[in-house]
């Protein structure tokens, strides 16, 4: 049951935002695939992003672990605060690439 | 703009996998595949392996449930010898096998059918030192107890250093259905998978 509400609940609420985009807001149907491509790149980015923190992360602790005979146990850089982390770096990331695209093409109208 | 497509896959391929992960049984499917499920029997002692604390003096869930099951497997006369892993705090000073210790105490195990071992980092090195306490005892034949989905690796390291292992396996989440638990149990997955791919490659195993 709990799966089926989850996605019974978005479901319904994604129906609801694509019929105000359409009829009341004026969006077009052109733009939404647009953003859904963003999307899924913005979550690509972030799972790259991901895996490099997690690559980074395991390898300082084994080199600390050899360099120093410490030890630090290689669970924490799979902690979930990397994850969210990661998101925010990738969002940061396309604005940043956003803004600069928009940057140089003003510059090249000038 | 061809890096951008790449991106955009690897995005949705992300999704899929989120989905299948969270609103299907794939994670329950492999949890399956990738555990050992209990093959309880009579042993001369009763293992309980770490699995850290949350704060000083707190056990964590999974040390928690292993630690229930130990005490359980020792009173209904498994074994008579209860021993428990969990390395000291550096911070705090305590010790997850002390913990556990006392909590063994509380149920009514008896001080003289407890053996602890806090030195023990990783599961390799649980093996090692459970062997060299318990094999001057004449220990060789033993109940496993640790997770459903670390039973695999565990056993093996535990045979590698000699041991006779029957698993005793806790939280067998095979059945779990709310989509956050799967995610959980997708992430447990993929630790193990991680380990047991690193342990591999160091030779341990």
């Amino acid at each position: 049951m709990d799966p089926v509400f989850i996605l019974m609940i978005t479901g319904l609420t994604s129906v609801g935002m694509l019929i105000l985009g359409v009829r009341r807001l004026r969006f077009s149907m052109a733009g939404l695939w647009l953003v859904l491509g963003k999307v899924c790149e913005t979550i690509g980015l972030t799972l790259m992003l991901f895996l490099l923190n997690l690559a980074v992360g395991m390898s300082t602790i084994l080199a600390w672990r050899s360099l120093t005979g410490r030890f630090v146990s290689i669970y924490i850089a799979s902690d979930t605060t990397v994850l969210i982390l990661s998101l925010l770096q990738a969002l940061t990331f396309q604005a940043w690439r956003e803004s600069s695209r928009q940057h140089h093409t003003s510059e090249s109208r000038g | 703009m061809n890096d951008s497509r790449f991106v955009q896959s690897l995005g949705l391929v992300t999704l899929v996998v989120f989905f299948l992960a969270s609103f299907t049984p794939l994670p329950n499917l492999l949890n399956h595949w990738a555990g050992v499920p209990s093959q309880l029997q009579p042993a001369e002692a009763i293992v309980v392996l770490a699995a850290g604390m949350d704060a000083p003096g707190v056990l964590s869930n999974r040390s928690l449930q292993r630690m229930i099951h130990g005490i359980v497997l020792f009173q209904r006369g498994f074994a008579p010898l209860l021993a428990l892993s969990g390395p000291i705090n550096r911070q705090s000073g305590r010790d997850e096998a002390g913990v556990r210790a006392e909590m063994a105490h509380l149920f009514g195990v008896s001080p003289s059918a407890l053996v602890t071992e806090a030195t023990a980092l990783t599961t390799r090195e649980e093996a090692a030192r459970m062997a060299a306490l318990l094999r001057p005892r004449g220990v060789s034949n033993i109940l496993l107890v640790t997770n459903y989905d670390h039973m695999a690796r565990s056993r093996l390291l535990f045979e590698k250093v000699g041991f006779s292992v029957h698993p005793a396996s806790v939280d067998d989440l095979s059945e779990v259905r709310k989509p956050e638990a799967r995610l959980r149990l997708m992430r447990q997955l993929a630790q193990e998978f991680l380990a047991r791919g690193y342990y591999g490659l160091a030779g341990y195993l």
